[in-house]
């Protein structure tokens, strides 16, 4: 007790500038603050036309966030018509995609002398840009089905799900295969056989990498549909009204569509933060 | 060295797989050609029956984009429903008959089709074609635009501006072989074969209006054809943004142009006093024959001679909105067609058509007859 007491007059008082600082709980909530106050002075300057003249434009080609909402909600019934068709992509895309890049980790963690190679290959489709993709599985997918919506779709899915799979499968393998020394050792030791080390080492350690991987593909397969609509054969989706909006000159009418596909990716993003702080709590 | 050996042999194997995959994918079918000439193209069917039939298995293409209307006029004239598929910009999808009736240019596409220098199908004769213009469902395409405050001030620009554009098109009607040659060394899209049949077919829309009479006048405003036009655009462009869409449905001819330069073009005898010297058009396009009225101005010096320093012809294409970049001053004209002008200006845009150089449409619906 005595000794305590002591070190609190012998330590420096603290300002309060710096107690604020030092407190956990509003460390937490300035995560929170800061964001939201630079958002309303964003909003705050839109609204009052500086950024207009800022960036040397008029409210015709940046309207005002107003108009842009009033829009949105005249219109609402379209945007979720397109915003389904865009999150159905999106999805299917990400879910393919991310088992077909897990699986591809996996193999190449058993066999990775023969598999090595492929997942540079993978890596290599990653970065072949989505416009020049797209066009592409347009034209391979026109047998797939007589109903342009259907294989229109099924091209636009293929899309994400090659964008999806290389970024699942380079951070699985990595998640896989880069373990702690010593556990592998352990494992030797109770000589387990390669599966048991598989499902009981390598698997579990995976999972923040799985995470890892969906927080960048996540976004991704958003964006990766929305620019395969534009090439799609079908009209239909976020990104195609924006095209032809822009195309007409209808910029408040492009920028409801862009706001919401903001809003699909940001909605995104906060249900896999959810599902991940429920995944990784053990990690914790 | 054994391990690294066997790594490459790998990698080297699926890259090669993966390459061929994605190679396999830009050759045409031959094999669908040879059997389409054979085939039955002794029915005949009257255009409407092709329509509906495309309709009903819903395989009409069109580019979408602002191109559509006269699609959908064309549909609705005939109690269809109005889907299309979208058109890349490429024919394949005619070609590989996954759409029956695929929208083409007359100066572009059709040509594609038709003739088999490099990037043609190579189809000749076999294929036919519907006429936007006979269907009477005709809209008005490429024109000259600037903003009304730049008219405005720079009335005597805008004139002379007129003036020389149009001395270049009457000279590449007369001459199209020789526009075509002065396209393609200022930087063409295309080849020069296909060049040449772009200024051929261009011609034709140039001098001829909708009801195939010739017309006289290059450039000239016809009433009846711009308020065609408007009509259909109004009955079938519909703006999501409810006031600009009001503003829309109740434009008339008035707000959209004025012929006020172009008859002093026409009256004047070639001396102008202009106020800026140096200026730049904005094409709706890539630099191609459809524009070589422009082209041929340049390369003759009419700008010059009417005392233009410099006249920047700006290339578009793919997304380029011209609209936009003439309306925020990047550009002083465009070209553009008049249901993408009379939007722009209905959503708080100050544009006004100055001449019409297209007076008829160039869009056709092109089909192979044994499909039908």
């Amino acid at each position: 007790m005595e000794y305590e007491v002591k070190l609190k007059k012998v330590g420096r008082k603290k300002t309060l500038r710096q107690r604020i600082k030092e407190n956990k709980s509003w460390q937490n909530l300035s995560t929170f603050i800061w964001p939201l106050v630079f958002g309303l002075i964003m909003i705050g300057l839109w609204q009052k036309e500086v950024l207009h003249s800022w960036f040397h434009t008029d409210t015709f080609t940046l309207p005002l966030l107003n108009k842009i909402g009033g829009i949105m909600g005249d219109i609402h019934e379209k945007l979720l018509e397109n915003t389904i068709s865009t999150v159905q992509v999106a999805f299917w895309g990400l879910l393919i995609g991310s088992l077909l890049g897990y699986l591809i980790a996996v193999f190449v963690a058993i066999f990775p002398k023969v598999g090595k190679g492929g997942l540079s290959v993978i890596g290599a489709f990653a970065s072949v840009p989505v416009v020049a993709m797209a066009p592409v599985f347009n034209n391979w997918t026109k047998d797939v089905s007589t109903d342009a919506g259907f294989r229109s779709m099924v091209s636009k899915i293929i899309v994400v799900t090659l964008i999806c799979a290389a970024d699942m499968g380079l951070n699985a393998y990595r998640g896989l295969t880069e373990i702690k020394p010593y556990s592998e050792d352990l494992m030797a030791i109770y000589a387990a056989p390669k599966r048991v080390t598989l499902w009981k080492l390598r698997l579990p350690n995976s999972v923040p990498y799985v995470f890892t991987a969906l927080k960048v593909s996540v976004p991704a397969s958003i964006m990766t549909a929305i620019v395969s609509e534009y090439f799609a054969e079908y009209i239909t989706g976020v990104g195609r009204q924006i095209r032809e909006n822009i195309v007409l000159a209808q910029y408040s009418t492009a920028w409801a569509y862009i706001a919401t596909a903001c809003l699909i990716g940001v909605v995104a993003y906060i249900i896999l933060m959810v599902l991940q702080s429920i995944c990784l709590k053990r990690y914790h | 060295m054994k391990e690294r050996t066997r790594r490459l042999v790998t990698t080297t194997a699926i890259a090669s797989v993966a390459i061929g995959l994605l190679s396999g994918c830009g050759g045409k079918q031959e094999t669908g050609n040879s059997e389409s000439a054979g085939g039955t193209s002794t029915s005949e069917l009257s255009a409407a029956d092709i329509i509906k039939k495309a309709a009903e298995s819903g395989q009409v293409g069109n580019w979408g984009l602002g191109n559509e209307y006269e699609v959908l006029a064309l549909l609705s004239k005939y109690e269809l429903p109005t889907s299309y598929l979208s058109q890349d910009f490429t024919m394949d999808g005619f070609d590989d008959n996954s759409i029956l009736l695929a929208s083409a240019m007359t100066y572009n596409e059709l040509g594609l089709v038709k003739n088999s220098y490099d990037g043609g199908y190579g189809y000749g004769d076999s294929v036919a074609y519907i006429d936007m213009n006979d269907e009477g469902v005709a809209m008005l395409e490429d024109n000259i635009f600037c903003t009304k405050s730049f008219a405005k001030e720079n009335p005597e620009t805008v004139a002379a501006f007129l003036y020389a554009s149009l001395k270049g098109w009457e000279y590449a009607v007369e001459h199209p072989e020789e526009a075509a040659e002065i396209c393609y060394e200022y930087g063409s899209s295309v080849s020069p074969e296909h060049q040449a049949y772009m200024a051929e077919e261009v011609a034709k829309l140039v001098s001829t209006d909708m009801s195939g009479a010739t017309v006289t006048e290059i450039g000239f405003m016809d009433d009846s054809a711009m308020e065609q036009t408007l009509n259909i655009a109004k009955q079938y462009v519909t703006l999501d943004d409810a006031t600009a869409n009001k503003a829309f449905q109740s434009l008339t001819l008035d707000d959209i142009r004025d012929a006020s330069y172009y008859e002093a073009a026409k009256a004047s005898d070639g001396k102008f006093d202009i106020e800026k010297k140096s200026v730049s058009i904005q094409l709706k396009w890539l630099p191609d024959a459809q524009f070589m009225g422009y082209y041929v101005a340049l390369d003759k010096g009419y700008y010059k001679e009417v005392g233009f320093e410099k006249v920047d012809i700006v290339s578009g294409g793919g997304d380029i909105a011209e609209t936009t970049a003439v309306n925020n001053g990047t550009v002083d004209f465009g070209v553009t067609w008049e249901t993408n002008l009379a939007s722009a200006d209905a959503s708080g845009m100050d544009l006004v058509e100055i001449a019409q150089i297209f007076q008829r449409s160039g869009l056709v619906l092109v089909y192979k007859p044994e499909n039908f």
